[in-house]
């Protein structure tokens, strides 16, 4: 399989001085392509700051970062916002759909960013929408859907542009464990059956369970990584 | 979806503060739209009267006439001024000019008398028609006058009043003569109504023993010719003269005028300013309220330039109502303003800027310039009230963008 995420000793320090706070000391990782991983850790473990340099929202202190071959320190922020856009997905802990979109315009965003054709973009995000169960849905405004359903409308999002990764902080901390349930069986099933490559940040004991792989960072060290 | 699609819908997140904004923007346009109007009334109002009412668009004077008024700095041949206005169907004028004393039972007054063929004169101009009362000169000789109303005024003259007059005639003799006031000018300017009383041609040439010469030829294509090519064809027709466009002639109106285009550029961009900040205020608290949204759509992908392009085309779309809104609104009120207008005549009766007379009623013109200056210049700073709000949420971090409370 291919590596879709390649990390280098890459470090992320915040502050300076007897302010310093060292987020990542020097994580190695490789994530290869159809990969469904787990990231588990206390909070200020360093998963978030993982997951941002990941995708490119955030930039490294040192070491190098690659994600689906490119190297992200060596990229401008228009060529980083172009490859969030071609292709990394993002699973918000909050959603965070757009409020004044409907559920279709909001899984939609992505594809006009990339300037598909309005037909050809509806009929991809119909279809989407169907898989993750959200069909007859598609015209209701987030404030008109459930937790689960809002957040099945983020995975959609994520997915619907065919990224080789999908990046998910803690998607399934702010719904009840049976839609979080729910949310995961469709996550594990669009990596099965799609090869969606998934790496997510949790810290809840089920989801850790369900993940293929499962890294365990603590004080912005991995010091555990084992496959299931 | 698409842009402009994102654009309104974001704009009615707030709908209080839209609307608002919108009144701004659509009540500036309007407001500048039906004072634009009016303010180009003025001017079309100043030039008509500059060149309809008794100046014209061109004069043709003997060379230094204009600095010496003598009565022998006449055109010396003013037939091949008449005939090129014939040729190119231009209405012309031909005035003689004199100095003397009016008097009326112990009032008296200098005057310039002012010899004119009633039938040109009324062919050519308004002033026969700009009477307070009485009548304009009649076609034959009658020893009848008109006189400037402030001129009538401070010799008590009415219609029908007896005139007495002395002039130093050309020959050398003293000139004298009773002339009967027969009309009273309304308000035409300071000079003519301080000065001014009209005489036929005839009487002018016996009175001043001036054997009939011209001292000025006043021509009025009323728009057929520009004045510059009726200023060329005059010089070709009499290159021994000096003729001279109303812009020479009236250089303060015509000052005016240029003057007007800058002026309104100036007023609109100050008044604009105003609506311009409330589009501002806006974009800026829809940005502020929005920095996790535009954290998450960058996220997503969407580069710096697209987030511009995002709260740049909501302040437009926000500009392009308002104005839209505001063009009919001051359509509206410029067309009540063209045809009912303004009547300032509480303020002040029939007043002159510059030599040149205006009615109490002021009125709007409608055109094209007037509408879509306000329009464009909204619709530019809509867009430049934009930027600063746009830059911002371009610049933002996303990280710490999208974990903003």
């Amino acid at each position: 399989m291919a590596n879709i995420v390649s990390l280098q000793k890459v470090t992320k320090n915040y502050g300076q001085g007897e302010v310093l706070t060292q987020a990542l000391r020097g994580i190695d990782l490789i994530v290869e392509a159809g990969e469904f991983t787990a990231m588990a850790g206390p909070s200020g473990s360093g998963k978030s700051t993982l997951l941002n340099i990941i995708g490119g929202l955030d930039r490294p202190t040192s070491g190098r970062v690659e994600v689906d071959g490119r190297e992200i320190n060596t990229l401008s922020k228009t060529e980083l916002s172009l490859l969030r856009r071609e292709r990394i997905g993002f699973i918000f802990q909050s959603y965070n759909l757009i409020p004044v979109l409907t559920a279709l315009e909001n899984a939609e965003y992505v594809l006009m960013l990339q300037g598909i054709p309005t037909a050809e973009r509806r009929e991809r995000v119909r279809e989407v929408l169907k898989e993750v169960g959200l069909e007859g849905l598609e015209n209701r405004y987030p404030r008109q859907l459930s937790g689960g359903q809002q957040q099945r409308v983020a995975i959609a999002r994520a997915i619907v542009s065919a990224p080789a990764l999908v990046l998910a902080d803690e998607p399934t901390a702010n719904v009840d464990s049976e839609t979080g349930r729910a949310l995961l069986d469709l996550m594990r099933n669009l990596n099965e059956e799609k090869g969606v490559t998934f790496f997510f940040s949790t810290h809840e004991e089920a989801v850790m369970k369900r993940a293929r792989r499962l890294l365990q960072i603590r004080d912005g060290v991995i010091f555990n990584d084992q496959a299931h | 979806m698409n842009t402009l699609h994102y654009g309104w819908r974001n704009l009615w997140r707030n709908t209080r503060r839209t609307c608002i904004t919108l009144a701004a923007v659509t009540l500036s346009t309007a407001i500048l739209i039906a004072s634009y109007g009016l303010m180009d009334g003025l001017m079309q109002h100043a030039i008509s009267n500059a060149t309809n009412l008794v100046v014209g668009e061109v004069q043709v004077h003997a060379q230094g006439y204009r600095g010496d008024h003598s009565i022998y700095k006449a055109l010396n041949r003013p037939d091949l001024i008449l005939r090129a206005a014939k040729k190119y169907d231009v209405a012309a004028a031909p005035r003689r000019y004199g100095y003397g004393l009016v008097a009326v039972g112990t009032k008296s007054a200098g005057a310039r008398f002012w010899g004119v063929a009633p039938a040109l004169e009324r062919n050519t101009f308004d002033l026969a028609q700009r009477l307070e009362e009485g009548r304009f000169l009649s076609e034959t000789s009658q020893r009848a006058v008109v006189l400037g109303h402030k001129l009538a005024r401070s010799l008590k003259a009415k219609i029908g009043s007896e005139i007495v007059v002395v002039v130093q005639a050309a020959d050398g003799s003293l000139g004298n003569d009773l002339y009967t006031v027969t009309g009273i000018l309304k308000a035409s300017g300071d000079s003519i109504d301080r000065n001014a009383a009209l005489i036929h041609a005839a009487d002018f040439d016996e009175l001043f023993v001036s054997g009939g010469r011209i001292h000025e030829v006043a021509l009025n294509s009323r728009g057929k010719l520009s004045i510059e090519r009726l200023t060329e064809v005059l010089s070709i027709a009499a290159p021994e003269e000096e003729t001279m466009s109303w812009r020479q002639l009236l250089p303060e109106v015509s000052d005016m005028v240029n003057l007007f285009d800058v002026s309104i550029l100036i007023f609109g961009l100050i008044f604009l300013l105003a609506a311009g900040m409330g589009v501002m205020n806006t974009m800026l608290m829809a940005t502020y309220e929005r920095i996790r949204e535009f954290g998450i759509l960058k996220a997503l992908g969407a580069t710096p330039w697209r987030i511009i392009m995002d709260v740049a085309t909501e302040a437009l779309v926000l500009a392009a109502l308002g104005t839209a809104l505001g063009t009919i609104l001051g359509l509206a009120g410029s067309y009540y303003l063209q045809e009912v207008g303004l009547d300032l005549s509480i303020f002040a009766g029939t007043y002159s800027v510059a030599g040149v007379a205006f009615d109490p009623i002021w009125r709007a013109t409608i055109s094209a310039k007037m509408v879509y200056l306000p329009v464009v210049l909204m619709l530019i700073i809509g867009l430049v009230a934009s930027l600063y709000p746009a830059a911002l949420a371009a610049r933002l971090d996303p990280v710490r963008a999208i974990h903003r409370p």
